[in-house]
This record gives C-alpha cells, structure tokens and sequence, in this order.
C-alpha cells in the first residue's frame, strides 16, 4: 500500500442508470449503500476499510476461504437487491476506489461503454442453462437390446469390446448434438447467449457430468426459455439427462466489453 | 440478509457464484482503482472451489494432525 493514509475507499458492486438512481436501495446484505453519480451513469458502493480492502491487507483476504467466499456471496446478493428495482450491470468482484472523485473519473473514462452495455442489459435477466449427463444411464438407453450375456473370452469378448466402443462413440455424439440442439433451442429465446466452459465434476460434487454451460440475456418475464426446457427435459428423461435453469442473475456474463473503450 | 430473493440464496452454490462474481462483470483496471487487477481472480476462484471440495483442507487437516 502507498504511503498515503486513507482508512476507507469505496467498494463499487456495479452501475445504474443515473435516471434511476432513487430505486436503489439503502443497505443490501448487511451493507449501507452509496450512489455515486457521474452524468449518466451512477456506482452503487459502500464504504469499506482500507484494513481489509487496501491492497496489501485484500491480496491477504483473497486467501482466505471464508473471507472470500463471504464477500462474494455480498457482492452478489446487493446486486441481486439492486436488481430487483433497477437495470445494473455488474462490476467484477473487488473492484475499489480510493475516493468518491477516482470512482467518478473510472465512471466517466468509461461512460460510452457503461451506457451501452446498460441498454444492452435494460428489462432483462441473466439465466443459467446447464444439462447433465448421466453416462452409464445414457449409454444403456442408447445400446440395442442385445446380445449382453457373450462370455468374456474369445469371439464374444472382441464383440462386447467393440459393443462398448461404440456405445461410448455413440454417447459422445448423442451429447454433441444434444449440447448443439439444447443451446440453439434456448438462445432462440434470448436477447444474446454465451456458453461457458462446463464446471468440471470435482468442483460439482455431482456423479454427473455437466456437458452444457449456457447463460443466456433474456426478458424478465423468462417463462419461454422455461417452458422450453421443460419440454426438452420430458423427453430427454429416459437418457439419463437432466436440464437445469438457474438464476435470475444479474447479468454478469453480458457485460463484458465495457471496459475495452479505448 | 436482506436480499430481496430469499428463495434464491441456498441455491447459489459456490461454483456458480465464483463463476459470476469472480470470473465475469465488468474489469476495471488502470492507475484510478487500487482493485485486485493484476490478481488473477479466475485462479483465486479455483482455489477457492477446490478448498470448498474438500481437497486443500484434507491436507490442512493432515498437516494439523501432524
């Protein structure tokens, strides 16, 4: 940390629209609220300490699991709050400002890129599309109802092999189109789609495995993209398939850009 | 907490969260921020998740254990 002695800074969780301003609320999470204006666009932020958020002491914190993860559940929840009365589009976690006046100066170098990408994120959500894939399960709805019971030796060992080969080729391509239908069935519902890598098993905790990552930018009123998946899953069910809608988020994963504003 | 989506919260399961809040938003960066720029969030947020699973703090408790 530099020689200069502040206590506090402000933590920024993201931008409103200055026009709405007054819908934002005062506390979220446990966190009093500032707006910070500057022209068209306004910071929603709190004063935080510079004991726990300057570099030095945060480069600490970022290694500690608990502070971690507490703070990024706060960050996402006054969003959430702020969400439900205002268009905000996200800052990513830890993003602070020595003074209300550096927060207004990032807030005007990057005012074009602020107001397009709140346009962009006007009226609308962020929704999560996922699909499992139970493999064993897929693989047996998938094989023809055969001849299993071949010995394990000779012939029919070379045949079981060369069954199980095909039915994981099998299973691989059925999840490759799968994968293709899905997104393209959703995104035709949204205003823009991005996938994502799908979280690796270790990190899901489920048996599982997750062969589709979507978020998609959609209308608030997300019933389409529900329903969709509600007839994509009916039928997908013998497979061992499972389709998964999660959020509303705030838009995280449409913001992007923003900040490329030369 | 005071979110206005109650319902919502037991089901924000870490991952999702790091894969939101850390990965993704708005990057700031440049002289105007003291911010986490030149720290890679992406592998804080791995980390993080891999504790989470179990993996770090099995070792953590063999090493207290030792």
């Amino acid at each position: 940390m530099s020689a200069v002695a502040t206590e506090t800074a402000f933590y920024a969780y993201g931008v409103v629209a200055s026009g709405q301003r007054a819908a934002v609320p005062t506390r979220a999470a446990g966190a009093a609220l500032e707006v910070v204006e500057a022209g068209p666009v306004a910071a929603v932020a709190s004063v935080v300490s510079l004991d726990e958020f300057g570099e030095e002491p945060l480069r600490e914190n970022l290694n500690d699991r608990d502070w971690l993860e507490r703070h990024a559940r706060a960050h996402e929840d006054v969003l959430l709050a702020v969400a439900a009365s205002a268009d905000v589009v996200p800052f990513r976690f830890g993003t602070i400002s020595r003074t209300a006046d550096d927060l207004r100066a990032l807030l005007r170098d990057r005012e074009h890129a602020l107001v397009a990408a709140l346009e962009r994120v006007r009226g609308k959500i962020e929704l999560g599309v996922k699909v499992w894939v139970d493999e064993a399960r897929l693989r047996r709805a998938l094989a023809p109802p055969a001849a299993e019971a071949a010995s394990a030796t000779g012939r029919g060992y070379l045949e079981a092999r060369r069954a199980a080969q095909r039915e994981a080729a099998d299973a691989e391509t059925f999840c490759a189109d799968l994968v293709r239908e899905v997104y393209e069935r959703v995104a035709a519902h949204a205003a823009a789609a991005v996938v994502n890598r799908p979280q690796p098993r270790e990190l899901t905790g489920r048996a599982e495995r997750m062969i589709l990552n979507a978020a998609l930018l959609v209308e608030s009123d997300a019933t389409a993209v529900r329903d969709e998946v509600d007839v994509l899953a009916e039928r997908l069910r013998g497979f061992g398939v499972t389709l998964e809608v999660t959020g509303p988020w705030p838009a995280h994963n449409f913001v992007d850009g923003a900040d490329d504003e030369a | 907490m005071e979110s206005h989506h109650p319902a919502l919260r037991s089901e924000v399961t870490l991952v999702e969260l790091v894969d939101r809040v850390l990965n993704k938003g708005v990057v700031v960066t440049g002289d105007i921020t003291l911010s986490v720029a030149d720290v890679d969030l992406v592998y804080v947020g791995l980390r993080l998740l891999l504790a989470s699973a179990g993996t770090l703090d099995r070792f953590a408790n063999e090493a207290v254990a030792a």
